[in-house]
């Protein structure tokens, strides 16, 4: 009952600030070098939200976390630091994609990307788009795509810059990282490594279970930079490498029987050139991603299974503006020649070449549009043509309408198609169509994004027993359910500065539907409420921050029973930080932070306790 | 849980009845809310939902679900492979959690469990106060594997008997045990048998995938070898194959044709039935012949479980193991359903309280 008090609280007190209102949408402005211009430019009438450093930095323990606490994304974790995946707006995990410097990493083994398996400490900037991207991105970019990007910025002065983070926290979890940056007129060097090692044995509530074998270790070493080469163009590149070990918890009744470990890593190189005249603009992108995992079934023995890649991206995009009629349309050409294998699956290669086309243009300051198309042509299977339409709207100074259509595709996995005996050579992309229409304001002060959703997937490949009537009890991908989503979106910002007295109010609240067509209930794993808030208040030196969660009921069965279902919950973190040293070169800042403030028993999987209440002090130095 | 207090409710009556007006039948006392019934084992998912135990009255006019979490208050976890019982208790064998749990058999409370020493179980057999336990070991050794001795006084492992590949099915008669290779994560073509006395292990060669096994009225013990199927690329035929125990050799095979792998069988009364394709077949279990067409049509998504007694058939549909399962009770001489429930999810063992 405790959780349904906080959330009416929660919605009186997000009805209150909704008349006044910040700054989720489209905060895009700052003059830097990214790689990833689609998100920057072709987002008209999308919903935009950026994570800056402050936020990232107040949920550094994983990527899950982070997005958890603040971004309406549903995240289901296998245990704290386990396996971890996310779900837009009702849709699958396998629905969501990641891109890094604009290039899609899912894996191509598996479609999706392991959300505990990402150090995002590195990256300057994480921004997560609602909605759907397949024009932009490709293949699982229905519910939404989230960005890491690598923000690199031209300096008139020499400039050096350092951050060194280090923490420590309960069950001996420890994290070190250090970011540096050196810019002039002329160049950009961005470097960055991480470690981050844990335990993770924390004491299960209301047993007398430790979370056993849950420990992980990762190293991540980002490197980029940019070079100013004439007026015109410049040269960039990107490089981010990953090494991951992880051991998977058992969960209830008998979680010592857990014995299993997986490791993991990533290689990604991009290298982009930019020409940038009146009228043309021409980029030209190359990139070499490499990916393997290694699943170890019985930790103490040298068997694993696992799974590579390799893709190579040749990409060039052509723009030309209309600048009279302040339009432009863009030409997006890429190629990719893909490598996959598993231990089960002889290499196979996937070439897949892409054609989209994006026309934009404002009208009289007031309404700027995209219509965009996208044909891709595949060795494995064909994908359908796709389209988006997206409309901004300024009502009034400070209110806009957005809107957005778009038809968007997953194609199947490499798992879906060869896995032995059992994959689907038939198979055919899953195709979702979907709307958006949102109202938002935005002032200096406050900002809030209202919207509300419709997406229907088509031929969604679901893995089912029988799947294949020549191949009796074996369990077979097939495209099989329908399902239709529809729900609600509300993003809130405050940011208020009285004297020396800085407050600052985030909150997302998501209502979801996502009903299967077949039984008419709501699909398992996605709760209709979700709800997240973040509080911080500044005086002087000195921060206070509270985290608020509300993860609505979810069920477990197609039937929804409510014999299978995984209990709602809230729970709510809360630190300090304190600058010891704050002067225009030096920053030196402690904080404390608690976890699980209230020590609330909850569980995100069945069986697998999350942590309780845990206590984490962070050194944060900038100079 | 309502179901649960009437019965509780009744079995007090029943009691004080008992007690007070009839002092010379006291052997039909109910022993438990789940005496005098069918229960039905569902092995769970890992997403979908604890593995559990279904209860239906032989009347088929009282269901219950989640009867252990309903008594005990906790989940069982994944995967309840299977059963076994002796005069008071049942033995839930749950092989993902590694773990044996002891339940009164006919109230269902809580008794004890076997959580140490156990890799992988899958079936156990109770002989002389002795339980024993196949497991498969870990699951990147396939010479690990073993059968676990249980002492049921103290429900610790005494010893652990090294067995081939898989072991999966167990059998104890006469002093010995039999045990099926299915072959676990590959396949395997034996049966091992062996003598409790000296754990002296001796094979069989039988068809690939040796799954159900049952003595006929004979003491002959018929052995259902599944085959490998066509596309582990080394399809082998399927078989019923029967053997002397007294000798260890194999006195008949029955095999079936190219391309069908039945994966379902029990033996009641002297008569095999299996489970193929859809279809329910019979056949005595000294015939020299397998019928061509099956006595029932089944109506299943996936057939999961089959058990028959008094002239009625039991069969359980998985279904997507997405949601419960459902068992359905045929009528042996109209063949048509009798009576319909939704049962634990993953529902693949039937046995009669």
């Amino acid at each position: 009952m405790k959780h349904k008090a906080l959330f009416l609280v929660a919605s009186i007190f997000s009805t209150l600030s909704f008349a006044q209102s910040d700054s989720l949408v489209n905060r895009l402005e700052e003059v830097v070098v990214t790689a990833d211009t689609k998100l920057q430019v072709h987002s008209v009438g999308y919903k935009v939200e950026r994570l800056t450093d402050s936020v990232i930095l107040k949920n550094t323990e994983s990527f899950t976390n982070l997005l958890r606490f603040n971004t309406p994304i549903y995240l289901r974790e296998y245990g704290s630091g386990g396996t971890s995946s996310a779900s837009f707006r009702g849709t699958s995990s396998s629905n969501t994609a990641v891109i890094w410097n604009g290039i899609n990493i899912n894996s191509v083994n598996s479609g999706q990307t392991g959300f505990n398996s990402l150090t995002v400490t590195l990256f300057d900037g994480i921004n997560v788009r609602s909605g759907g991207g397949s024009i932009e991105y490709g293949s699982g970019a229905i519910g939404g795509t989230i960005h890491l990007n690598d923000n690199l910025k031209f300096t008139q002065n020499k400039r050096f810059k350092n951050h060194t983070l280090f923490s420590v926290g309960s069950y001996n979890t420890y994290q070190g990282l250090h970011k540096l940056k050196f810019s002039n007129k002329k160049i950009v060097i961005s470097a960055g490594a991480s470690y981050n090692s844990s335990n993770n044995d924390y004491p299960w509530l209301n047993t007398d279970y430790k979370n056993t074998n849950g420990a992980y270790s990762n190293l991540a070493l980002n490197f980029s930079g940019s070079f100013y080469l004439n007026k015109q163009s410049q040269l960039n590149f990107y490089t981010a490498n990953y090494r991951g070990e992880r051991f998977f918890s058992g969960e209830l009744p008998n979680p010592t029987t857990a014995n299993d470990k997986y490791q993991d890593f990533s290689n990604r190189n991009l290298l982009v050139y930019t020409n940038k005249g009146v009228a043309f603009n021409h980029e030209a992108k190359l990139a070499y991603l490499t990916q393997e995992y290694r699943y170890f079934a019985d930790k103490n023995s040298s068997n694993f299974n696992f799974g590579k890649s390799k893709r190579m991206l040749v990409n060039y995009n052509l723009k030309y503006s209309f600048n009279k009629i302040r339009a432009s349309i863009t030409s997006f050409s890429e190629f990719e020649n893909i490598y996959g294998s598993t231990d089960q699956i002889s290499e196979q290669n996937r070439r897949q070449f892409s054609q989209s086309v994006v026309y934009n243009q404002n009208l009289q300051q007031k309404i700027a549009f995209e219509a965009k198309i996208r044909k891709d042509f595949n060795t494995d299977y064909s994908v359908p043509f796709t389209y988006a339409l997206g409309i901004n709207y300024k009502v009034h100074s400070s209110w806009f309408l957005r809107v957005n259509g778009s038809k968007n595709y997953r194609v199947p996995t490499y798992n879906d198609l060869y896995w032995p005996g059992q994959g689907n050579l038939d198979l055919i992309p899953e195709i979702a169509a979907q709307g958006e229409l949102g109202l938002g304001f935005k002032n200096n002060k406050f900002s809030a994004d209202l919207g509300v959703f419709y997406i229907a997937t088509k031929d969604k490949i679901v893995w089912t027993p029988n799947g294949d009537e020549d191949r009796p009890g074996v369990w077979v991908p097939i495209n099989l359910s329908e399902v239709n989503n529809k729900g609600a979106e509300l993003a809130l910002s405050y940011n208020g500065t009285f004297h020396n007295h800085k407050l600052q109010f985030n909150l997302n609240y998501s209502y979801t539907e996502a009903i299967d067509a077949s039984t008419n209930k709501q699909t398992i794993y996605t709760p209709k409420h979700l709800l997240n808030f973040n509080l911080s208040y500044n005086y002087k030196r000195f921060l206070g921050f509270y985290q608020q969660l509300y993860n609505g009921k979810v069920y477990t069965t197609a039937s929804n029973s409510e014999d299978f279902i995984v209990p709602d919950y809230a729970i709510a973190n809360a630190g300090i930080n304190f600058k010891i040293l704050h002067t225009n070169a030096n920053t030196l800042q402690l904080g404390v932070k608690v976890n699980n403030l209230f020590n609330k028993y909850y569980v995100i999987q069945p069986r697998r306790p999350m942590p309780n209440r845990n206590f984490n002090i962070n050194v944060n130095y900038t100079f | 849980m309502k179901i649960n207090k009437l019965l509780t409710s009744i079995f007090i009556l029943s009691i004080l009845c008992f007690t007070s007006c009839s002092e010379d039948d006291t052997d039909s006392e109910p022993r438990g809310d789940y005496e005098n019934g069918i229960l039905i084992s569902g092995e769970g998912s890992k997403s979908t939902g604890t593995g559990s135990v279904s209860f239906v009255s032989n009347d088929f006019t009282v269901a219950e679900n989640l009867i252990y979490k309903t008594v005990n208050n906790v989940e069982l976890g994944t995967y309840l492979q299977s059963m076994a019982f002796d005069d008071d208790n049942a033995y839930l064998v749950v092989d993902d959690a590694n773990t044996v749990t002891v339940v009164d058999r006919y109230t269902f409370e809580y008794k004890g469990e076997i959580s140490t020493d156990l890799e992988l179980p899958r079936f156990m057999v109770v002989s002389d106060n002795k339980g024993y336990v196949t497991n498969w070991g870990s699951t990147s050794d396939d010479t690990d594997d073993f059968v676990a001795v249980i002492d049921l006084s103290t429900y610790t492992i005494e010893k652990t008997i090294s067995v081939g590949n898989g072991p999966e099915r167990i059998v104890a008669h006469n002093g010995k045990l039999y045990v099926s290779h299915k072959g676990a994560y590959t396949t395997n073509n034996i049966v091992s048998v062996i003598t409790i006395a000296d754990d002296n292990v001796e094979e069989i060669t039988v068809g690939y995938k040796p799954d159900e096994m049952f003595l006929d009225n004979d003491g002959a013990l018929v052995v259902l070898c599944g085959g490998n199927e066509s596309w582990t690329g080394d399809e082998t035929e399927a078989s019923i194959t029967k053997i002397d125990i007294s000798d260890n050799s194999i006195t008949s095979t029955l095999s079936f044709e190219e391309g069908e792998h039945p994966s379902l069988m029990v033996l009641d009364d002297n008569t095999i039935y299996y489970e193929l394709d859809g279809g329910v077949f019979n056949v005595i279990s000294d015939a020299s012949s397998l019928p061509e067409t099956p006595i029932i049509e089944l109506e299943t998504t996936f057939t999961y479980g089959i058990a028959v007694k008094d002239n009625n058939l039991f069969i359980t549909d998985a279904e997507k193991f997405a949601d419960l399962a459902k068992l359905n009770v045929y009528d042996l001489t109209t063949k048509e359903i009798i009576s319909t429930h939704s049962v634990a999810l993953g529902a693949s063992k039937i046995y009669f309280n």
